[in-house]
């Protein structure tokens, strides 16, 4: 197949930016969507040109180091996928596609397609952790934790920190990823020592990052590769006000 | 103070947001039943709106109606300026996500009807609330029926205030639902019905108020 690119190129956080257009030519269907810019980048370099910066890791869905806006949609058009497990069978030969990178003021542009999402690092930083000390590993199921809650707190779990809900937002709100920390630990045992300061300084930290607030729309749990929900907001705006009147 | 700096948090907004537009719903349901009774004639219809303007608890009752407006008004348009500052630069193409989103005509468009229904309001008070006072001779009460009956002889205003009831409609098809979920009033096992309660208890209100125009127009 070939595809037609229309993509993001910009030098460094301060250069202005633009969109440039490339062809690829040959593209198997079953390539992925980075193996078929990996294919750009080998003939850009071949031609002496600057090849197109992304972000990638394991290339298998896991770890939300992937991401950029295919023809308008994160990680592009299919649900529950990360664009490294987006395929090219999914799109026909001649097709044009624009590339662009997550665009949010706490998201600056790094350069072409890659971001700066340090700001989430801040955000677990603020409380997503536990500070008990647990000491060496223990033991399987010491712990009891009701079947249906251990699930649950997965669900919450799964998030990667991939930045497509902020990607997504119209207000470029970043509390779907936040919202799924704050649940996660506030079902299970662990996370009940700092469950009140967690969900507010989260919440707080997450302002001073410069994310707009959420307006219940849900574009972040359509895009959400993990399929992360928008009960998990639910959720955190009830533990804020809970910790709020309790504090 | 720390109240203030809470509700300044973007949760806090969303929840004041919630809390004051969940107040003005319960609100527009109390006036909706009160003007169903202009269906029933102008006695009981005079006698009802009697009973509220001559009730000592209607001012105290008004100011704080007006603070739930200026709160609710001012803290969604504290958010929209966040929400623009959240995105300096504009995606060049950018879709619906579709599938399990919520987004719809009325959740992208909740400031420009909010606003709207804030002009229509004024105009509404000044047409109803301050407009002409007539008199029913044998009671003496306010003659707010004949005052109904005249404003809405003009197909003019009937036009327009059946439009203004859909916008209504509409800022509530995202607001009501969507206030559960800021107040994380939303389990995931009601969601489904929380958002279906909140569309057609939208659709009641706006069918319900743009109903009297046409009614008065038509029937009287
Ligand atoms: S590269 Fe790891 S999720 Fe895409």
């Amino acid at each position: 197949m070939r595809i037609h690119l229309r993509i993001w190129r910009q030098n460094g956080p301060t250069d202005q930016g633009r969109f440039e257009n490339h062809t690829v030519e040959s593209v198997s269907p079953d390539m992925s969507f980075l193996e078929m810019l990996d294919t750009l980048n080998e003939t850009l370099i071949r031609q002496g040109q600057e090849p197109v910066a992304f972000d990638s890791d394991c290339r298998e869905g896991i770890c939300g180091t992937c991401g950029f806006l295919v023809d308008g949609q994160p990680h592009g058009p299919d649900p529950c996928t990360t664009v490294c497990q987006l395929h090219m069978r999914r799109f026909k030969d001649g097709d044009h596609l624009t590339l662009e990178p997550w665009r949010a003021k706490a998201f600056p542009v790094l350069r072409d397609l890659v971001v700066d999402r340090s700001a989430f690092d801040r955000i677990i930083q603020a409380g997503g952790y536990t500070s008990v000390n647990t000491g060496g590993a223990p033991d399987g199921n010491a712990v009891p934790i009701a079947k249906q809650t251990a699930e649950a707190a997965f669900d919450s779990a799964q998030c990667i920190g991939c930045g497509a809900c902020v990607a997504a937002c119209k207000n470029a709100s970043a509390v779907l990823f936040t919202s799924a920390k704050v649940t996660h630990m506030a079902l299970l045992p662990q996370g009940q020592v700092e469950r009140h300061t967690r969900v507010l300084n989260m919440v707080a930290r997450m302002d001073l990052e410069g994310f707009g607030p959420c307006s219940n729309e849900g574009e972040c749990e359509a895009v959400c590769p993990k399929g992360i929900s928008l009960a998990n907001i639910a959720t955190l705006n009830r533990e804020w006000w809970k910790a709020t009147l309790l504090k | 103070m720390k109240v203030l700096q809470a509700l300044s948090t973007s949760t806090g907004s969303k929840i004041l947001v919630a809390l004051t537009g969940l107040a003005m719903v319960g609100f527009l349901v109390g006036h909706l039943a009160g003007n169903l009774l202009a269906l029933f004639g102008p006695d009981i219809y005079n006698e009802y709106s009697h009973a509220l303007i001559s009730n000592p608890l209607l001012v105290p009752v008004e100011i704080g109606l007006v603070a739930i407006l200026v709160m609710h008004m001012g803290t969604a348009v504290r958010m929209v300026l966040r929400a623009r500052q959240a995105r300096p630069t504009r995606y060049a193409v950018k879709k619906w996500a579709g599938g399990a989103s919520r987004k719809s005509v009325a959740s992208t468009s909740m400031i420009v009807t909010g606003v709207l229904i804030l002009l229509f309001l004024i105009s509404h008070l000044w047409t109803f609330k301050y407009g002409a006072w007539y008199t029913d001779p044998t009671t003496g009460y306010r003659d707010l029926y004949t005052l109904l009956v005249e404003v809405f002889r003009s197909p003019f205003n009937v036009v327009f205030y059946v439009i203004c009831m859909l916008l209504v409609g509409m800022h509530l098809r995202h607001g009501i639902s969507s206030a559960f979920q800021s107040l994380g009033l939303m389990p995931r096992s009601w969601t489904a019905r929380i958002l279906r309660a909140g569309a057609a208890l939208a659709l009641i209100l706006g069918i319900g108020f743009a109903l009297i125009p046409i009614y008065v127009y038509f029937v009287l």
